[in-house]
């Protein structure tokens, strides 16, 4: 394709062969982008931009926040410690009553079976990063009115009023404690197999929470069952329902799963090691390993 | 000078004991004898000749446990949704009608089965927008029948875009709760 004639003649009719003019093939005329170069004093001749004499002009003006001789504003207010340990306190992102029950209307989570912190994560419905200070789930009262489902669940912090609605439902609720590597194993389990290292015990809580998990009143894992139950009729009493007795219902067996304090995930125990290849579970069977991973 | 002999000691260390690792911790494990299929099944001649392996297997194996680990594969799909027995369930969710309404236009449900109406702000949330996704048909016929509904709930003629290119209604101000109830009415 030859264009007939040279200069604006021979693009004219160049352009009589090409496709259509549009965004992707044209380009801005030679030399409208460029910009001419500053000269010598250019822009700012006189002055430079930094005014007449004094402090400015010389840039020898005061430190940042000096008052002229007052006690300045950053020296004058003392500090208090808010803030002290923010980005080590241990936070709690929350589930609320109204999202756990909107998930388990779509089907993404499964009421037939105990609903933990693995259980929720896996279905993306909560997400955990241990790495930023996250211990676990705060279960949030909003949506205590219009929550029906009948659950076992497993959290790691839950109000009062939330405990109360599961419970009214004829579910069951338990606080528990993982420590972060627990809760690492906890929100990615297959991840953690394919590493080939044994499932390591669950740590006990530290010492501020150990008031909190071994309470009945917050259905902590570590009380005493007999006073949770004494606690559950109490909360029934204070909201006033009627508590349906668990052990005549067909679910009893599913609604009483609890794990082991050392145990991380359902249904295996500590020291135990998955090889997803073969499909098989290894349980170690030397005394001294059985004596270190024992609750 | 405290490094090169330390370097030394580590390199004499080594050299004396060749399973020595300096750095590491001897927490138990039973990883060492997980790989080999000699130690699933030791045979009685390695176990002579080698002491360092185990004579008897270090472990059960057990196929049946490994059903908690199937539970707890992740899923990369959204599940359909269930029946229930009346609707709106609980959280407020309704299907959509079956057959569809009947209408020149329609507007499909998303992935995770919601009626996709959309807020959008601009940077410092000075323009506020209402968008309408997945609108099937006469997109036109949708925006003629917005105009006679929009007016009683915002007590103004709307300002409306329509993309004919990407299925989309825009209109100005936010109406999300309103126009998803009118589509829930409507059938979709």
């Amino acid at each position: 394709m030859a264009a007939a004639g040279k200069g604006t003649r021979g693009a004219l009719n160049a352009l009589k062969n090409l496709p259509r003019v549009a965004l992707t093939n044209i380009k801005a005329m030679p030399g409208a982008l460029t910009k001419a170069p500053r000269r010598m004093g250019g822009k700012k001749k006189r002055k430079c931009g930094r005014g007449h004499k004094g402090q400015g002009q010389r840039g020898t003006r005061p430190r940042l926040g000096f008052e002229g001789g007052n006690t300045p504003f950053y020296l004058k207010i003392p500090k208090y410690g808010y803030y002290d340990d923010h980005s080590r306190r241990r936070q709690y992102p929350p589930l609320s009553l109204n999202r756990l029950q909107y998930l388990i209307d779509m089907g993404r989570v499964d009421t037939t079976e105990p609903i933990d912190l693995a259980s929720l994560t896996i279905s993306h419905a909560v997400k955990i990063n241990p790495k930023r200070q996250h211990y676990g789930i705060n279960l949030v009262e909003e949506g205590a009115d219009i929550f029906q489902a009948k659950i076992n669940i497993e959290v790691q912090y839950a109000s009062e009023l939330a405990i109360a609605t599961v419970e009214r439902n004829g579910g069951t609720i338990s606080t528990a404690y993982y420590d972060p590597m627990a809760l690492l194993i906890l929100c990615n389990p297959i991840g953690f197999f394919a590493k080939g290292i044994p499932i390591p015990k669950r740590m006990l809580p530290p010492e501020d929470l150990v008031e909190y998990y071994t309470n009945a009143e917050t259905r902590g894992y570590l009380a005493d069952p007999q006073e949770i139950q004494k606690a559950r009729l109490a909360l029934a009493e204070k909201y006033g329902y009627k508590l349906p007795d668990l052990s005549l219902e067909e679910q009893f067996k599913m609604m009483s799963i609890r794990k082991d304090p050392r145990q991380i995930l359902f249904g295996l125990g500590a020291g135990w090691l998955v090889d997803l290849n073969r499909k098989t579970v290894l349980k170690p069977t030397d005394p001294d390993l059985l004596e270190f991973y024992k609750s | 000078m405290a490094a090169p002999f330390r370097k030394f000691c580590l390199h004499m260390s080594v050299r004396l004991s060749p399973g020595f690792q300096a750095g590491r911790c001897t927490t138990p494990r039973v990883s060492a004898c997980l790989c080999s299929q000699q130690a699933t099944s030791p045979s009685p001649e390695n176990s002579r000749t080698d002491p360092l392996k185990p004579a008897q297997p270090e472990f059960i194996e057990s196929k049946a446990d490994f059903k908690w680990v199937e539970r707890l594969m992740p899923r990369y799909q959204i599940p359909p949704v269930p029946e229930h027995p009346h609707y709106p369930t609980p959280s407020g969710w309704v299907p959509p009608t079956d057959p569809p309404p009947d209408l020149p236009y329609s507007v499909r449900r998303t992935r995770f089965s919601q009626i996709p109406v959309y807020e959008k702000f601009n940077k410092d949330g000075s323009r506020k927008q209402t968008i309408i996704a997945h609108i099937e048909g006469d997109i036109w016929a949708l925006e003629k029948e917005l105009e006679e509904f929009l007016p009683a709930v915002i007590g103004r003629n709307p300002a409306m875009q329509v993309n004919e290119v990407t299925r989309k209604v825009v209109i100005k101000g936010l109406v999300t709760e309103e126009v998803k109830k009118w589509l829930l009415e409507k059938g979709f």
